[in-house]
């Protein structure tokens, strides 16, 4: 296991007082915030924020902490002090994201608990809520996933635990991203005869190298030759199921004068578009003949492409 | 854990197909209902009907409310805040729409 310094995570001093402590969280924790930012790893970045000010604004768990010293360097391997007495940390407030080292020190208290609301005596199990990864592909046409989750259950006990379960899902024709799958009575357990919960599934849809996706459209950039775009031509395009499309590019088309293809997005009742995006590619001139070519361009036309820069 | 023969569990896509009462999406989204009950009169969630027991939530409520939940307790902000950060957040999502539709893409590689 890695040790983590948690005031290198919020770019403060050792010294730092709790509300500078406050202050460094507040402003990392808008930064990176999940449903703020778009940035790449942002929530990650969060998760560490949050563990690190979860401990550095509790002064007994500071202390603690502290008492470690500070010669430890973030990454540096590991392991808690033997006379380390963690079990005097389960308040359990934790949401069950913390880091190994984390749990090491502080213990893994409210694991299991989740959850906001006290039960009644007869009640619906509790919904869960977990994402789920598909292709872009999977959206077009649907897909049957397996996938593995921590779930609550009763033991022989009564006790409530985790375990780990299977469920093998339909994901439907025409999902997009940032929608939810409600799998009914497949999350926690009711309670007192109460019916099990609902599991949301909140689909991601992978990023793909050739398409982006935006609600139900997808785009798709064509590079073109100089002369394609010019004098027009017919590429064939491939759609995300695999299918080629024949596309005709008229003559005199520009780079970024973007062509729909009406329907060929995400199905649904109303389907999106499919749009090329076409980029014009200027090959290099390396040999004689080659540069000769562009000469021969440059001839043949009375070209000035900075007319609006002259005064 | 018995799971030998598979049968696919089909969903509902909440965004299309589902509606809620305040009671479900207060369920789904682990929020009280009194909190539901602020953020309509914020105007962050707009239900139809017109009294709490008539309220029916769009699907997109559920994110919605989510969302709201998260930025409540993770940055601390109060209704009014949630409901400006909400609403910035939609136009946000406008503009990168936009951008990506007229091409002026800022995620060129």
């Amino acid at each position: 296991m890695k040790f983590k310094d948690y005031y290198e995570t919020l770019g403060v001093a050792r010294t730092a007082s709790q509300d500078e402590i406050k202050q460094a969280y507040r402003k990392l924790a808008r930064k990176y915030h999940p449903d703020v930012s778009k940035e790449a790893g942002a929530e990650e970045r969060f998760k560490e924020v949050g563990e690190a000010f979860a401990v550095l604004k509790d002064p007994e768990k500071r202390t603690a902490y502290d008492q470690m010293g500070s010669n430890w360097k973030s990454g540096q391997d590991f392991n808690p002090p033997p006379d380390w007495n963690g079990g005097a940390f389960t308040d359990g407030e934790f949401s069950g994201d913390q880091s190994d080292f984390f749990e090491s020190l502080f213990g893994r208290g409210a694991r299991a608990q989740g959850g906001r609301q006290s039960q009644p005596r007869s009640a619906k199990g509790q919904d869960q809520h977990a994402k789920i990864t598909i292709d872009l592909v999977d959206a077009y046409q649907g897909a049957k996933r397996t996938i593995g989750l921590s779930m609550p259950t009763y033991d022989a006990q009564g006790q409530l635990i985790m375990q780990e379960r299977k469920l093998d899902v339909s994901i439907p024709q025409g999902i997009r991203a940032g929608q939810n799958l409600r799998l009914a009575g497949q999350a926690g357990p009711g309670f007192g005869g109460g019916p099990a919960g609902d599991l949301y599934l909140e689909i991601e849809i992978r990023p793909n190298p050739i398409y982006r996706v935006d609600g139900k459209d997808v785009f798709l950039d064509l590079p073109l030759s100089p002369w394609e775009a010019a004098l027009g031509t017919s590429v064939n395009v491939p759609t995300p199921t695999g299918a080629v499309l024949e596309l005709t590019i008229p003559a005199g088309t520009a780079a970024g004068r973007k062509m729909r293809l009406k329907g060929k997005g995400i199905p649904s009742k109303e389907p999106g578009d499919l749009y090329v995006v076409p980029s014009i590619v200027l090959p290099n001139a390396e040999t004689e003949a080659q540069k000769e070519a562009y000469r021969t361009l440059q001839g043949a036309f009375d070209f000035e492409p900075r007319t609006h820069l002259k005064g | 854990m018995t799971q030998t023969h598979i049968t696919w569990i089909e969903g509902t896509i909440v965004e299309n197909e589902v509606h809620m009462t305040m009671v479900e999406l207060a369920e789904a989204a682990s929020t009280p209902e009194d909190l539901i009950m602020a953020w309509v009169s914020e105007g962050v969630l707009s239900p139809a009907g017109a009294s709490p027991e008539d309220w029916r939530f769009s699907g997109d409520s559920l994110k919605r409310a989510k969302t709201a939940a998260r930025l409540m307790d993770d940055l601390e902000l109060n209704l009014p805040g949630v409901a400006l950060a909400l609403h910035l957040l939609d136009e946000l999502d406008q503009l990168r729409s936009q951008l990506q539709v007229t091409n002026i893409s800022s995620d060129k590689e």
